[in-house]
């Protein structure tokens, strides 16, 4: 039996999953029972890897122990160091990490992917991400630091330095927030490209090429960039209205599935306030207009803040640069790809969907020499 | 939300008038309409993928110009060549054409997935796949030979000697029958990574990922050490039976779609006659006992020798070493996956599907770590 084409597998169930929940009627995200806004202020990043993967939060000693592992699995394969000193400096980070999260997986013959192989991988991709940094800033890589949380140990090997601990918090909350997402297109890709039975890596590779499209990561230093046109608070609405003349569209804005305020978006604004005030006295006067004029347009619609919008004024006032967002949204997603994958291979069934032919129906071919 | 079909079975995710798999008649239609069977005799893999881009098979004009772009984009440049040589010779090779694609593939800026760059990108799969190769070997590379045809180059590229036109022949009929097969799961991948706006490179590397999969593209190499171990005609019986007796799988049977022989495995196993005579003969009487088993266990079930079988025993008398057997078809198929991406960017939407919660209720509150 075959189904009708639906576009975009909307509202069609591609997999079963006791990862994440996005409950957009009620504005829910939850991770393994817990909604985000309760573990958003107070876990660490690892700690809430640990609970992706292992489907629990950890004891002290399992912290302990993950946190070891994850520092002690920082450093680059010399092959992915090679690799990353080839590419040209102005590459973007995007396709960096793709390449390099390639290299650091190779393998003589095929693994099964494991817990084990998803905490090397997480622990991975902020070094490739710092140590291209540094080369494209002229700098040499920073070794890094093993008593350092993840979150922490990233800025520092950014920068040089260590980052003050407001800002290190800041991040830690975003890689929580942004780390699974249901269904997504890339945690989708790493499944789909699981089901074969390939290894990890594949699955991660495909992930990021996923995430790098500006419909799903790859929009949050669009965000910035528009913003940069507008302004002034005073100028958004002027702005704003003669973009929607030319269908420019308003970037951090429209999600699939929420119908109310995102969550994560929620903290991301406070924390904005918080730590941004002069994106924040921009951006919120740009939302307010954004939302007043989507609504005029289409007041069917539910008003939808997107987690990117404020995503951007967040990471700006972390420090990073605006080719680094995306990157670093994939740092925090690696955790929910690989416990996705995990979760795929211990239940497999490979996904080979139908397609529906549109084209013609069959004739002969003519051959070559009487081709006009 | 409709119910849960495991895999995707059934479920129609796009609209494509690149090929169409009829499995209930057991014929492959290829874009513009052509049954395999009717290409195969008088179309070399440049016409196919013309066919692929284009919708229409070329005139000589334009399949000479297209002969022309593809031998001028045989080269790797200078990133994909340090990613290449950083890596230990023993690797996979299909983690080295994961790699060095990224890598050929990294820019400064996102591209839109063009024709251009489908042809160039298709163009160098030779180039990897046969530096992989020669490395292995621990040989020097070649150089790309801009005067032979893309069949012909990859042997060349592989062996460093201009290929018996037989044997080139034998790849290119190979590289014709596998350059598309619908909605698989890697055209799939590079679709739903194409659905988010990324770049073209993005898409193969994903698709790369998932071919990698013994349960796809490694389903070749499965069959061809399914013969090995059998070794002669006269063993077969005993090594099906005892096989049988484990509850092994027997490689190189079985699919999906098909529920009656598909016609390209129809295709290899007369080509197999003449590229492979004791292979053939091992093959045949293994094909025939297996059959037969596997009716006994399951008579409901359709008789069903796959591709992968009879493509092991060509392969294997065109003298390609079975290691490199998922990169040859990764060769052919990329005219596939970037056909498809071109044509889902004429209609882009995000692939986003639902997924149902088995895990906990949520809300429940997390308990501090120094009370876990």
């Amino acid at each position: 039996m075959t189904s009708a084409y639906v576009p975009g597998l909307e509202g069609i169930v591609a997999a079963q999953t006791a990862i994440s929940m996005v409950d957009g009627e009620n504005g829910r995200l939850v991770y393994r029972g817990y909604v985000i806004a309760d573990l958003a202020e107070d876990m660490s990043f690892e700690e809430v890897a640990h609970l992706l993967w292992f489907g629990r939060l950890p004891t002290r000693a399992e912290l302990d122990a993950l946190t070891l592992e994850l520092a002690g699995s920082r450093n680059l394969t010399p092959a992915a160091t090679a690799a990353l000193n080839a590419l040209p400096v102005d590459t973007d980070p995007m396709d960096v990490l793709r390449s390099i999260v390639s290299v650091q997986g190779v393998e003589h013959k095929l693994e099964k992917p494991t817990i084990a192989l998803a905490v090397h991988a997480a622990a991975s991709f902020p070094t490739i991400l710092a140590n291209f940094h540094r080369r494209q800033s002229g700098l040499g890589p920073v070794t890094p630091r093993a008593d350092l949380g993840l979150a922490a140990n990233y800025l520092y090997t950014l920068n040089g330095k260590e980052s003050s601990p407001e800002i290190v918090r800041a991040l830690n909350t975003y890689l929580v927030l942004l780390a699974d997402h249901g269904m997504n297109a890339s945690t989708f890709t790493a499944r789909v490209i699981a089901s074969t039975e390939s290894d990890l890596a594949s699955s991660l590779v495909g992930a990021v090429g996923a995430l790098k499209g500006p419909a799903h990561g790859g929009a949050p230093s669009a965000v910035i960039e528009q913003l940069d046109q507008m302004g002034t608070p005073e100028n958004a609405e002027p702005w704003m209205r003669e973009a929607r003349k030319r269908k420019v569209k308003f970037m951090g804005f429209g999600h699939r599935i929420y119908r109310v305020y995102d969550p994560r978006a929620r903290i991301l604004k406070a924390m904005c306030e918080r730590m941004n005030p002069k994106f924040f006295a921009l951006a919120s006067q740009v939302e307010e207009t954004a939302l007043r004029i989507l609504h005029e347009e289409h007041p069917e619609r539910p008003q939808s803040t997107n987690v990117e919008f404020y995503s951007a004024g967040v990471l700006q006032a972390i420090g990073l640069p605006k080719t680094y967002f995306t990157p670093t949204f994939a740092i925090s997603r690696v955790a929910g790809w690989t416990a996705h994958v995990l979760e795929q291979v211990a239940n497999n069934r490979i996904i080979r969907p139908q397609s529906e032919y549109i084209g013609p129906e069959p004739r002969k071919p003519v051959p070559l020499a009487e081709r006009g | 939300m409709t119910e849960f079909s495991p895999g995707l079975e059934g479920i129609v995710a796009a609209e494509t008038a690149v090929s169409e798999v009829d499995g209930a008649n057991g014929r492959l239609i290829y874009r513009g309409g052509y049954l395999i069977e009717d290409l195969a005799p008088i179309a070399t893999f440049e016409e196919i993928a013309y066919l692929l881009w284009h919708g229409e098979l070329p005139n000589p004009s334009e399949l000479s110009e297209l002969r022309r772009q593809m031998a001028d984009s045989r080269h790797l440049n200078d990133a994909a060549l340090g990613a290449l040589m950083s890596m230990d010779p023993e690797t996979d090779p299909m983690d080295t054409l994961r790699t060095v694609v990224s890598a050929q593939g990294a820019s400064k800026t996102l591209n839109k997935p063009s024709l251009a760059e489908a042809i160039s990108l298709t163009a160098v799969f030779p180039t990897i796949v046969g530096a992989a190769y020669r490395r292995r070997q621990g040989k020097d590379l070649v150089e790309p030979r801009d005067d032979l045809d893309h069949a012909a180059n990859l042997l060349w590229m592989m062996e460093g000697t201009e290929p018996p036109p037989e044997r080139a022949g034998w790849v290119g009929l190979y590289l014709v029958l596998l350059a598309d097969h619908g909605l698989n799961a890697s055209t799939f991948a590079a679709r739903v990574v194409a659905s988010t706006g990324s770049d073209l490179a993005s898409c193969v590397v994903g698709a790369i990922g998932a071919l990698k999969g013994p349960a796809h593209g490694g389903a070749t190499l499965a069959a061809r050490s399914m013969l090995d171990k059998i070794g002669s005609a006269d063993n077969a019986e005993r090594w099906l039976n005892d096989a049988n007796a484990r509850h092994e799988r027997f490689a190189g049977f079985g699919h999906r779609v098909y529920r009656t022989y598909d016609p390209r495995a129809k295709i290899l196993r007369e080509m197999a006659k003449t590229a492979a005579p004791e292979l053939h003969k091992t093959a045949a009487r293994t094909e025939e006992l297996a059959l037969q088993i596997l009716h006994e266990a399951h008579p409901e079930r359709p008789n069903a020798t796959n591709v992968d079988f009879w493509a092991s025993v060509v392969l294997t008398g065109a003298g390609i070493p079975k290691e490199m057997f998922t990169c040859i078809f990764a060769t052919s198929r990329v005219a596939g996956w970037t056909a498809h991406v071109l044509e889902a960017l004429a209609d882009l939407r995000i692939i986003r599907p639902a997924s149902r919660w088995t895990g906990p209720e949520g809300g429940r509150k997390p308990m501090q770590l120094a009370k876990r």
